[in-house]
């Protein structure tokens, strides 16, 4: 037997009604009891959001946030059964749409895909990949830790506070935010030269010399010293804290 | 054996200390799917020391929505990856118009619903290989009734031939806000089909309102309905506590496990010695 097409009109009226707080006429509710579903709802997305964006939470006035939030939840159908990603679909939605708040706030997006970065990363599944701790680092073969992103972003929000950020302060800026044993974050600021490094140690695993011809290649230029100290000491850095994973066996 | 909701709010003082002795955990497995890094290896670290009982929360099975088998799949195979004893599920609905709301509605008691909810119960358990268990949700409003709300969850239960998750606390939070006998209400269900029992606290709000949100300790009257109810079984179900918000100290909450325990075995050693 099929729903009848008035009883999933209620269903939608009922759940339209926790959506927007818009209420249809419902046979046989109580009107006075119905209001504690919409607040139990919307309770669980705003604190859900909350502690997704704690940094746009803090950046935006009490009204901006709860005008977003109703925004997005009346607006935008959820389409993940799994809460934890409805934060990604509020990023999505705010792009999409070109939210009003983009206007005000510039920085917004970044800010947005900044923080969601973290959660995304924290829960993402483990990656396997073959790598030995046995080797050297000026000669061996370098693995890159598989569980990395990189972003590209127009404003700082991984280095200021997002309301001391200006106008002035928009240009590129590189990421590379990675997973640590302990399943911690650690986002890495790089130069577009540092990216390359990446993007090759993403293709296959490499030697640091062999990372210098191909960014030679890449830049149409002969590396200096100095260039080769700032390489040396950067996959040093991303060694110790895990972005790069270990060395390819022999 | 009495278990305990397996929160990572208090995960890492679960795991660390052995003042929490539940005989078995429960997640909802949306909480945990394509879960990886410190969580997972939370998880793995709970799962070698307890058993898994596994609660959904985003099926909507009475929802007008069609089901989403590709999200039943990943469940499935959810399962098989952790052994869970058993998968149940709420008799309400969480997503509708394709959207998900991430609480829980209560269906209209209507024979249309009730056709319409049993046959998706069945298609689950066709997909699942496997009987699930329905729990009965607390609800502040009926939405155009037609049904009584038992005639509603038993003719579902038997026409979807599955098994009753009796949420205790449920059962008296919905006697309060809607005027019936709650040691009533349990006698008249279908008994024989309980598989699992949560209990939990609540808040009431008003003088008419309770709300469910397992965010307090259980109250005498529940532990009272929990007594009738194990007295009415007569057998050995397994029991939830569940606490999701407001976390007490761990000894809080082993004094409630201690509490359903002791009253449980009471319980049975009377129904024991009543059949001898």
């Amino acid at each position: 037997m099929q729903l009848l097409k008035q009883t999933r009109q209620y269903q939608s009226d009922l759940a339209g009604y926790c959506r927007t707080g818009i209420l249809q006429h419902i046979p046989g509710i109580h009107t006075s009891n119905v209001v504690h579903y919409r607040k139990l709802v919307m309770n669980v997305v705003d604190d859900i959001l909350q502690n997704a964006y704690p940094l746009t939470y803090d950046l935006l006035s009490e009204t901006e946030w709860d005008s977003l939030v109703a925004d997005f939840f009346s607006e935008h159908s959820c389409k993940s059964p799994q809460v934890w990603y409805m934060p990604k679909e509020l990023m999505e939605y705010v792009i999409d749409t070109d939210h009003a708040l983009l206007k005000q706030y510039p920085l917004l997006c970044n800010l947005l895909q900044f923080e969601w970065m973290e959660t995304a990363m924290f829960m993402m599944q483990d990656i396997p990949v073959v790598h030995t701790r046995n080797g050297d680092l000026l000669f061996s073969k370098l693995v890159l830790n598989p569980e990395h992103r990189l972003m590209a972003l127009d404003y700082p929000v991984h280095r200021k506070n997002p309301s001391a950020i200006k106008p002035e302060d928009q240009q590129p800026y590189y990421l590379a935010a990675h997973r640590d044993e302990e399943g911690q974050i650690i986002f890495t600021e790089l130069s577009p030269a540092l990216v390359r490094v990446i993007e090759h140690l993403q293709e296959r695993a490499a030697s640091i010399q062999e990372l210098y011809q191909l960014i030679e290649q890449d830049f149409g230029i002969q590396l200096a010293e100095a260039d080769h100290l700032a390489i040396i000491h950067f996959l040093q850095q991303a060694y110790r804290e895990g972005l790069i994973k270990g060395f390819s066996p022999a | 054996m009495v278990g305990i909701g397996y929160r990572k709010d208090f995960s890492e003082e679960f795991l660390n200390s052995d003042i929490l002795s539940p005989a078995f955990i429960e997640v909802a497995p949306e909480n945990w799917l394509g879960v990886g890094g410190y969580w997972k290896k939370q998880f793995h670290q709970a799962l070698e020391r307890y058993p898994l009982f596994t609660h959904g929360l985003s099926l909507s099975i009475g929802s007008p929505d069609e089901l989403d088998f590709q999200f039943l799949a990943n469940v499935k195979a959810f399962l098989k990856e952790t052994g869970a004893v058993l998968y149940s599920e709420h008799l309400s609905y969480a997503k509708c118009d394709n959207a998900h709301l991430y609480d829980l509605l209560p269906i209209p008691f209507t024979e249309d619903a009730v056709k319409h909810v049993a046959e998706r119960i069945r298609k689950v358990q066709d997909f699942l290989e496997q009987k699930i268990a329905i729990e009965i949700v607390s609800y502040y409003t009926p939405v155009a009734p037609e049904l009584t709300e038992i005639n509603f969850i038993n003719t579902i239960l038997q026409e979807a031939d599955c098994e009753l998750l009796l949420d205790v606390n449920n059962v008296y939070v919905n006697a309060f806000n809607h005027r019936y006998h709650a040691k009533q209400f349990i006698e008249q269900l279908d008994l024989n089909r309980v598989r699992y029992i949560h209990m939990a606290g609540h808040e009431q709000v008003s003088d008419s309102l309770i709300i469910d949100t397992h965010g307090e300790a259980i109250i005498d009257p529940v532990y009272d309905l929990f007594e009738h109810t194990l007295e009415l079984l007569g057998r050995d179900v397994p029991v939830l506590l569940e606490r999701d918000f407001n976390i007490p100290e761990m000894e809080a909450l082993q004094a409630e496990i201690s509490r359903l325990s002791a009253i449980k075995e009471n319980v049975l050693k009377r129904t024991a010695h009543a059949i001898a």
